[in-house]
Parts: structure tokens; sequence; C-alpha cells
């Protein structure tokens, strides 16, 4: 446990390490997140949620 | 929708809503008055007057709590209630659990205030508490939780709305904060002193890591909550873009757990952790700046409400401030600027930045907006709404000015070496150097108070006039039923 | 999996926000307990020099902190050239090992207090607290008049010994961690970290200190100016070479 410690505080390992993880995983967030038609087009639905409330008439709701 | 046709405002728990409302406000006045206090107490030490509860050491805590967890607090739960409702469509599953957290919370606060005042504290900042007010608070944070997930899981609507990711990220990290900080054991079952479980450099890396993200969470990640409902409703406008606001819940609430230790640079904290605090400081930029982008470009196209609404004004300025006050926090994060920055007024200065021009301003816009629908009526006077925001504004523009001055000042005066290689200053010159940005300060917290004042006013008068059209409607409808 | 999987479920959004949350606190805080270079060992032949305060030390420790005195005064001095001119060599994190809980600081108002031990008098003090502009005229400090008018209570000494003692600092109950103290600290340091003796032990370091000048009565003053002393003086730089503790950063 400890030596697993000493490691990842060594920052010649962890720098890359970290690096590597953090950009994969980002740059994987933002692909899912932007690339793709419909995709995209479903997410921006849900931004009327709070304009679809009940107790006022919201001329952008669309269903 | 059919959830729609029949859900009604009237099925909505406002009533807890609006109490949280008032005492936020009232809590706001006071908190930043006794701000107002202390700042003169710096400047004119006389105002400490020898008596114990009102000097420096004791009150700015009262302080902090006061506006932090008093008003910032109070205001969470207003609107977190408000929003979590109508976005899920649906009640809060129970009256008696959500007035629960209504007087444990403001007992906390009332509590935590008086006690520092007799002098009973924990010495560790923004967790002060000793530990039967930190037990109450954990009591009532785990009631709220349990009140916000009921409301989300019971709701009519498929989706959770961004705002209430925020919410939730917000309530789960003060608990694990909250619980993790406050290890502690009392000398004994009838003593409220209390030795932290944690010592030195473990304790101090716990402690910010708890500061901060009271910063990041409670002040940031909440209000941004706050944001993305009521920045939207206000401009009658949906949010620029929520494939944004995914990136930048996700990325917020992952960065920030990890830059507490930046304010530990250069201190006996190990290097690898406060330069690793420093590295996530710098790419906290992206998520912030991006939150930003996201809710001022919600008003493009309509920017001529920023001349036509006050209430639009507030939360604007609110999230310029937040831009601001996010991109000076990863500057003061570098190693190099904090040797300068930290331990000065510069810090002090970034601090109100953020929390009178961000988490003020967003709240103040946010419950002008809300209020007058609490209450079924209109705000008592809009040109009190466009006096407080001038007010607020040149508030904060004084005093954070001052504070740079101070901070950078004194900074320099600080390091500055004469030709032989001595220290340029003692450190009681810098001390006297301070006196002017002190008063310039405490007027800037003047002009502050001022707005919350007349905001106190002019809620204050909405209630009641919210009161009197109701008694005019009953009345003429009772002389209808009467005629008829 | 799509985004909309956690958007409509409650519980997978509380249990991946949990997870996303607890990485960097995690990673920062858990080392701090396992690395062994985390805290400095600072011996002079054979024995620890940094030791838990005395019973009187740490009376005064409770009332810096009831004060508020961590609100404007740091103790923690940074290694720059301007610090240590002004402060003295910078803080070890070893000097501050037994600080429940610990009082850095974030803001110096006044200036930094981690070395300000041994560097003014007793009587200094005494007056610097009573009335601050007496002594230095520009101070923006409060008095505090009310150190020297209270009595000190330390009927509840034992307790708060021992509260600490659970929490890990070497305060000696049975013979045998007594004996353990003596090795560690050697016998006179030992003597003062039994909590058997502990009012004894405070009332004996007041009277022969008399830190307040008022022989006889053992004052709030008494235990603050003790403290005062106290702060930075565990460590004596000069038994260490240039250097030593920079290996430790």
């Amino acid at each position: 446990m400890t030596e697993l410690l000493t490691w990842f505080t060594s920052m010649e390992f962890t720098k890359p390490f970290a690096l590597v993880l953090f950009f994969v995983t980002f740059v994987s967030i933002i692909a899912y997140v932007y690339l793709g038609k419909d995709r995209s087009k479903r997410f921006e639905s849900y931004r009327y949620i709070p304009l679809q409330e009940s107790d006022e008439k919201c001329n952008e709701k669309e269903s | 929708m059919s959830a729609l046709a029949h859900t009604s405002t009237t099925s909505y728990n406002y009533e807890i809503i609006r109490k949280f409302a008032v005492m936020a406000v009232i809590w706001g006045a006071l908190g930043m008055f006794v701000g107002v206090y202390i700042a003169l107490e710096l400047a004119w030490p006389i105002f400490n007057f020898d008596t114990p509860a009102i000097t420096f050491g004791r009150l700015r805590p009262v302080h902090t709590t006061l506006v932090i967890f008093g008003f910032g607090g109070s205001a969470l739960f207003a609107t977190s209630y408000y929003v979590v409702q109508r976005t899920c469509q649906v009640r809060l599953p129970s009256d008696m659990m959500a007035n629960f957290t209504f007087w444990g919370w403001q007992l906390s606060i009332g509590l935590a205030a008086i006690s520092y005042m007799m002098g009973f504290t924990q010495a560790r900042e923004y967790a002060e508490m000793v530990w039967p007010i930190d037990l109450l608070i954990a009591v009532t944070w785990i009631v709220y939780f349990l009140v916000f997930v009921q409301t989300l899981q019971k709701r009519s609507q498929p989706h959770i709305y961004v705002a209430n990711w925020f919410f939730l990220a917000f309530i789960l990290a003060t608990a694990i904060l909250h619980i993790f900080n406050n290890m502690e054991v009392p000398i004994s079952f009838f003593s409220l002193k209390s030795y932290s479980l944690h010592a030195g450099v473990q304790d101090a890396m716990t402690q910010w890591w708890y500061g901060h993200n009271a910063v990041g969470f409670f002040l940031t990640a909440a209000f941004l909550g706050m944001m993305y409902y009521f920045v939207p409703k206000q401009a009658g406008r949906p949010v620029y873009s929520y494939r944004l606001s995914i990136i930048h819940f996700w990325a917020l609430v992952f960065l920030y757990m990890w830059v507490g230790a930046h304010h530990l640079h250069w201190t006996a904290l190990p290097d690898w952790t406060s330069t690793l605090a420093a590295t996530f400081s710098i790419l906290l930029l992206l998520p912030s700046w991006g939150g930003m982008i996201n809710g001022i470009m919600t008003l493009s196209g309509a920017w001529d409400k920023l001349r036509t609404d006050p209430v639009i004004r507030f939360l604007i300025v609110a999230l310029s401030f937040y831009g601001m006050s996010t991109f000076e926090g990863p500057l003061m994060s570098l190693k190099s600027v904090n040797a300068l920055s930290h331990y000065t007024d510069w810090t002090i200065g970034h601090v109100h930045s953020g929390a009178l021009g961000w988490v003020a301003m967003i709240t103040i816009g946010s419950f002008y907006h809300m209020i007058p629908r609490l209450w079924e009526t209109r705000m008592y006077s809009t040109r009190l709404i466009y006096l407080h925001f001038w007010l607020a504004t040149i508030g904060i523009v004084l005093y954070i000015s001052a504070m740079w001055v101070a901070g950078i000042g004194q900074g320099l005066m600080l390091r500055a070496f004469d030709e032989y290689g001595n220290l340029a200053y003692t450190f009681i010159e810098t001390v006297a150097f301070l006196k002017e940005p002190y008063v310039v300060r405490a007027i800037g917290g003047v002009f502050f108070v001022a707005g919350m004042f007349i905001m106190v006013f002019n809620v204050f008068m909405t209630i009641l006039q919210s009161r009197r059209e109701r008694e005019m409607l009953e009345a003429k409808l009772a002389s209808k039923m009467a005629s008829a | 999996m799509r985004h909309e999987k956690i958007e409509t479920n409650a519980g997978l959004l509380i249990v991946l926000t949990l997870v996303v949350i607890s990485i960097g606190g995690l990673v920062e805080i858990i080392p701090l307990y396992f690395i062994d270079e985390t805290i400095e060992e600072v011996k002079v032949s054979g024995v620890e020099t940094v030791r838990p305060y005395t019973p009187l030390e740490l009376r005064g420790r409770d009332i810096y902190q009831r004060e508020g005195c961590y609100t404007c005064h740091s103790q923690m001095i940074r290694p720059f050239r301007d610090e240590k001119l002004r402060y003295g060599h910078y803080s070890l994190a070893a000097e501050s090992k037994y600080d429940h809980p610990f009082q850095w600081g974030s803001k110096r108002t006044g200036p930094d207090l981690a070395r300000v031990g041994n560097k003014y008098s007793n009587e200094w003090h005494v007056q610097h607290l009573i009335a601050p502009r007496s002594v230095v005229a520009e101070s923006i400090m409060p008095n505090y008049p009310w150190l020297i008018e209270n009595k000190l209570a330390y009927n509840d000494i034992a307790e708060r010994l021992k509260a600490l003692k659970l929490v890990g600092v070497p305060y000696s109950r049975t013979q045998a961690e007594y004996e353990e103290n003596v090795k560690r600290f050697g016998e006179d340091v030992a003597s003062l970290l039994d909590i058997n003796r502990a009012e004894e032990n405070l009332i004996k370091q007041a009277e022969q200190g008399n830190y307040d000048g008022m022989p006889g009565v053992i004052t709030e003053m008494d235990a603050m100016v003790a403290y005062l002393q106290v702060l930075g003086t565990m460590v004596d730089f000069k038994q260490f070479e240039d250097g030593h503790f920079a290996t430790f950063r």
C-alpha cells in the first residue's frame, strides 16, 4: 500500500499517467456530447424544462 | 403532457420557501452589517471597545458564518426547494421534514453566532461551530438530502433538470466535507470544547479541502444551480447550451475537490500536494468559464433586456463577477503569485468579489424574480431594485479595488529590501500603509449593506402588499357572495 | 450508456457524483498519513525535541483559539528570504504535529507568530496584550485587558489532556506510557506530559514562570504568555546542518 502511494507521489510517474487518463476521459466526454446530430438535438430539447412549467404559458413548448 | 394539466402552483410547498427566503434576507443584512463593523475595527481599533464578545477575532467568524451559512445557506434552501418542485412538477414529499430543515438550520446559525461571541469555537476557518452544532447541522443536512432526493424520485417530469444536478452535488459534497472535516473529540460530554482528530499537516490539508470546497460546492456549484434556473426564467429563454451544461457539471464537480491545497502553498504541506492543487486550479478555469458563457449567452439575442430589466442586470453582473473571480482564483493559485498574495488582503478582496459579486448578486437577482411569485404579487418597488443594484455594484467595486491596493501593496512592501540587503519595511509600517485602503473598504461595505437594507424594506413591503391584495380579494368575494 | 440514463435516475446521479467528487480528496489527503517524509524527524542526541504542550501552554493555546487570534496571525513561516529575516527559519511540519487543530492561519493582519517565542520578554507580552498601542503605536490589535483579570480555569485540565491523548498526542497515563515518553523526550519533558500530574504541573509552571508578573495568582495571561513563549522554540536549528530539512520538501 505504502509503495503504491509513494509511486503516486513521484511526479515523474503520475504526471504522464494522470495526463493521459484525464485527457482521454475529457475528450471522450466531449466527443460523446457533441458528436452525433440526433443526440445533440435530443440534449438541447431538455433546455426547455424550466419554461414548460404548469402555471405559465410558454410558446416555446414543443410537445 | 398530462402532468401539466393537474399540477398548479397551489400544490407546491411555497410556505417553506417563503420562510427560508425571509431568513436569507435577514441573515444577509445582519451578516453584512457585522462585516462592515469588523471592517471598521480594522480601520479604527477603538471599535473593539475592550469588550470580549465584539473583538475582531470573535466577530469575524460571526460575519463569515452569518453570510455564508445564514444568508447563502438559507437562500440555497429556498431556491433549491423552489427549483426542485417546479422543475419536477411535484410537491416536496413531507412538510414536516422540510420544516425540520428550516428550524434545524436557523437554530444552527443563531447558536453558532452566539457561541462564537461567547468564545466557543473550533478555531478552524468556516468550520468554527462547536461539536453539538456540528451534530445538529449534520442531522439537518441528512434530512435536507432526503427531502431533495425524494422530490426527485417522485417527479412527474421524466428528466432531472441540470439545475438540480448542481443542487444535488452541493448537498452531497457538503455532507462529506462537513462530516470529515469536523471529526473531533470533545473533552467531556458537558463541555463545548473539543480537539480535532487531525493535527498539523493533515489537519491543514483536511481543513482547506473543506474550506475551498465550501467555496466550490456551497458557494459555487449550488449557486450555479440557481443560475441554471433563474437566468433562463427571467430572460424567458432557454439556457444557451444543454450540452455545455453537461460538460460544465462533470468537469466542475470533479476538478473542484483537488484545489484546496492551493491555500497552503509554500507551507509545511508537501510540495507534491500543493503542485497538484495548483495544476487543477488552472484546469478549473475551463468549466468555470464554460458555465459563465452558458449563463451569459442565454441572453444572446435579447441583450436589450439588460437596459429594461433590473433583475436581469443583477444576474448578468453576477455572472461577470463569477468570470472575473474564477480567473483571479487560478492566477492566485500559481505559486509565484501566491507567494505575494497569500496572507494579504488580496485574498480577502478575491473572496469578496466572489461572495458579493457572484453569490450575493445572483441570489438577489433570483430573489427579486422569486419573491413576487411566492407571494403572488409584484415587487413593491422596481425603482428600489435599481437603487439596490447601483449601491451593490459601487460597493463591490470600492471593496475589491481597496483590497487590491492593500494586498498587492503590502505584499510588495514585505518583500522589499534596501541597498544593503536588509528589509526595507518593518511589519508595522505595512500596517500603517493599510489604513486608507481599510477605510475605503469599510465605505464599500456600507454601500453594499445599504443595498441589503433596501432589499429588506422592499421585500417587507411586498409581503404587506400581498397581504393587502389578498384581503381585498377576499372582501370582494365575500360581498359577491353576500349579494348573490 | 446514454447520459439520459443518469438524467432520469436520481440514484445513479447520486452514485456517480459521489465517485467523481471523492477522487480529489482521497488522492490528496490519504497519502499524507502514510508517507513518512511528510513530517520531519527532529532528534537531538536521540531525543525528540518537538514535544506536546505542557498543561499551562495548552490552556494558553485554548485561549488563543477562543479569542480568534488565528483570524489575524499566521503560524507558518514560508521559505523566503524576507520571511527568514523577519521571522526566522521556515516552519517545519514537525513543529505543528501535536497541534489539534493546526493554527497556521491564512491572513497576516498582524505578524506571523510561529517563532515569536523568546523574542520578547514576558513583561512586553503582558503590556502588549493589555494595550497593544502602548507598545506599538500603529498597531490595530484589540486590547485584551481581561486576560490579566480572569483567573485561569484549570479544573478540567486532565480531561483536556485525555481528549488529546485520544487523538494521538503522547500524554501518559500509565507507568508504561510514562517510561515510553522518558525514552522519547527525556525525563524532564516526560514528567510534564503525565496526565496524573497535570494540575500540579500547571500550577508549578505558572508559579515558577510568573508570566503575568503577579505572583500567587494564575491568570489567563499566565497561560497565554506561556504559550506564546514556547512557539517556535522546540527546534534548535543550530544543531542541524544547513539544508538538512530541505530534503523533506
